[in-house]
């Protein structure tokens, strides 16, 4: 059975005069331990459709079904217990937390506020997590500004399995990380995904690092889906026009290699 | 080979917090006139440092050490005269926001650029704007002169940033991450762009960039930086297929480009 299926979404924006519809009747369902990857221009609907999932914002038609619940439907002590099992991490980690809190209050929040641990318990659970995620506890006294991008995102993602999600979505997650450090973030990700069979949504504009991770492919235009299918078979021949034109568009390395 | 600029044991040190934090160690570097050179690093390594060193546009609380040779074609006669920012060299950043006026209309902000370097009347100066939109491939230059800069997109700012860049017909332009905050399409494009537009003015470039592959794509040389040092220079192809440097190994084995072996394992999945 999949994990999410999300039927017909759609969200439209009114920027003064113009209707925008960001998300134009998308569908797609991912499986659990898979990655499906959203990938397409700017203003295509990524993080529109992101955001939906999350039920950061409402749709204006459509289903969103999670772990075989109605998710548009649920609220209160229902949805917050169901969130504990979507998770996000987006592409600045600092953005995301105060800058100034220290990487265990950061682990602490999720533990606390959905009951995860008891108080006594939670240092232990932090010391976990970090080691889960390739840091080492002494890292959990220091604050958010005081360690560099590549340590950061590995919190937001330690933050992010605290509650043991099924699903997590990763809008452009490692979109500003040096190459070598993203390097590593993707093998964490797979990783993890190995171990506790997490689902991602992966969002890029990055062809290679999509081919590279996901298993599946949306290629959004314009808040519609251009294309989908298998990542490998979608990027190596490329069926849309918007398809062949973001894989012509990849800057390609042409190694001589020895 | 002339240079265009010649920098010798350029060290750069800012002062933060009482500390002092060295952006640049002795660089020896020759900016030969008409190229289309490539500076990559990781994140920290001193490229935009360097840019700015170069530019004169160092903030007053560093030090600068060694120095800086100009020979440009409009004084032959003292070769080390200081270049002018903005009429000999054109920089166009990351974030066009940056570089634009949000309160000032398009038209107005490169008329400005020509009025002030190139003694132009306000008249001929918008006109010199309208020609440069065209140049910069802007779909309706005559509306964009009209229009701020808010009501443009990313890749149309970027457009407008560099046709004020280039507005007052600088020897050396230099992009610093201009194309980091761009889709791979509007990338292609503005990498594009800016390829034709230094080569029909005779400009020489200066691509700051962390995507070794993009510099790969634009450049003829590549310097490589890593903690301010300059690890390692060399003709493109040389640094791509013959780096000598094991640090500039691990950037190319870095680059996930769309041959790359997948990194999934999908033995793991049974779906
Ligand atoms: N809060 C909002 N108000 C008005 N319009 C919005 C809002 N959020 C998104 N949009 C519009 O919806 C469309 C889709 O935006 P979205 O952010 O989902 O794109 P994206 O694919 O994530 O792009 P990027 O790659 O630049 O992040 C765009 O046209 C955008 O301008
Ligand atoms: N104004 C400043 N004051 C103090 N330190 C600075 C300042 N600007 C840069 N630095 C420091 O100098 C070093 C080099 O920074 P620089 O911005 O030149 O790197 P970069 O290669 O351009 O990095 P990025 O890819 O992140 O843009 C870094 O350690 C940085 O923290
Ligand atoms: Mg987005
Ligand atoms: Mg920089």
């Amino acid at each position: 059975m999949s994990l999410l299926t999300v039927s017909n979404l759609t969200k439209s924006y009114r920027c003064g005069s113009k209707t925008i519809a960001a998300v134009d009747d998308v569908s797609f369902h991912i499986d659990p331990g898979e990655t499906l990857a959203l990938a397409g221009p700017s203003g295509s609907g990524k993080s529109t459709i992101a955001r939906l999932v999350l039920r950061l914002i409402e749709p204006d038609a459509g289903r969103i079904e999670f772990e075989g619940n109605d998710f548009l439907a649920l609220s209160g002590a229902a949805l917050r217990a169901r969130r504990t099992r979507l998770q996000m991490v987006f592409q600045d980690p600092l953005a995301a937390f105060n800058p100034r809190a220290t990487v265990a209050r950061v682990l602490d929040d999720p533990l606390r506020i959905h009951g995860i641990a008891a108080r006594a318990e939670r240092p232990r659970r932090i010391a976990a997590l970090l080691e889960r995620v390739g840091l080492t506890a002494d890292v959990a006294p220091r604050a958010i500004h005081e360690i560099s991008g590549g340590q950061r995102q590995r919190v937001a993602i330690a933050r992010a399995i605290a509650t043991k999600p099924s699903l997590i979505v990763l809008d452009e997650a490692v979109s500003a990380l040096d190459v070598s450090v993203r390097g590593q973030i993707l093998e964490l990700l797979l990783d993890l995904q190995r171990q506790e069979r997490i689902a991602y949504v992966f969002i890029s504009h990055d062809l290679g690092v999509v081919r590279a991770i996901a298993h599946r492919v949306v290629l959004l235009e314009g808040g519609q889906i251009a294309e989908s299918g298998d990542a490998r078979t979608v990027i190596d021949a490329p069926q849309s026009a918007i398809g062949k034109a973001l894989v012509a568009a990849a800057p390609r390395l042409n190694r001589i290699r020895p | 080979m002339t240079a265009l600029a010649s920098i010798r044991d350029l060290t750069v040190t800012y002062r933060r917090d009482g500390n002092e934090v060295a952006a640049l160690k002795t660089i020896n570097l020759d900016i030969v006139a008409g190229e289309r050179l490539a500076i990559i690093g990781e994140s920290g390594s001193g490229k935009s440092t360097l840019a700015l060193a170069i530019a004169g546009l160092m903030p007053r609380s560093s030090r600068i050490e060694g120095r800086v040779d100009w020979l440009l074609p409009s004084s032959p006669s003292s070769g080390a005269k200081a270049p002018l920012g903005g009429r000999d060299i054109g920089f166009v950043f990351q974030d066009p926001s940056a570089s634009l006026d949000p309160v000032m209309t398009v038209g107005k902000q490169i008329a400005e650029v020509a009025y002030t370097h190139l003694g132009l009347t306000w008249p001929q100066a918008y006109a010199k704007a309208k020609s440069l939109l065209e140049r910069v491939r802007l779909p309706d230059p005559d509306s964009a002169l009209q229009a701020f800069p808010h009501q443009l997109s990313g890749g149309q700012k970027q457009r407008i940033a560099i046709a004020a860049a280039i507005a007052a017909g600088p020897k050396l332009l230099i992009a610093d991450e201009a194309t980091s905050a761009l889709d791979t399409i509007l990338q292609a494009e503005i990498v594009a762009l800016i390829r034709r537009l230094v080569a029909e003015d005779g400009m020489t470039l200066l691509f700051i960039s962390h995507d070794i592959a993009l510099a790969a794509e634009l450049a003829e040389r590549i310097a490589v930086f890593r903690h301010g040092e300059l690890l390692e220079l060399g003709m493109t192809a040389q640094i791509v297929g013959a780096p000598t440097q094991a640090y500039t190994r691990t950037l190319l084995d870095a680059h996930i480009g769309l041959d790359a072996a997948p990194l999934l394992n999908r033995a793991g999945l049974d779906a």
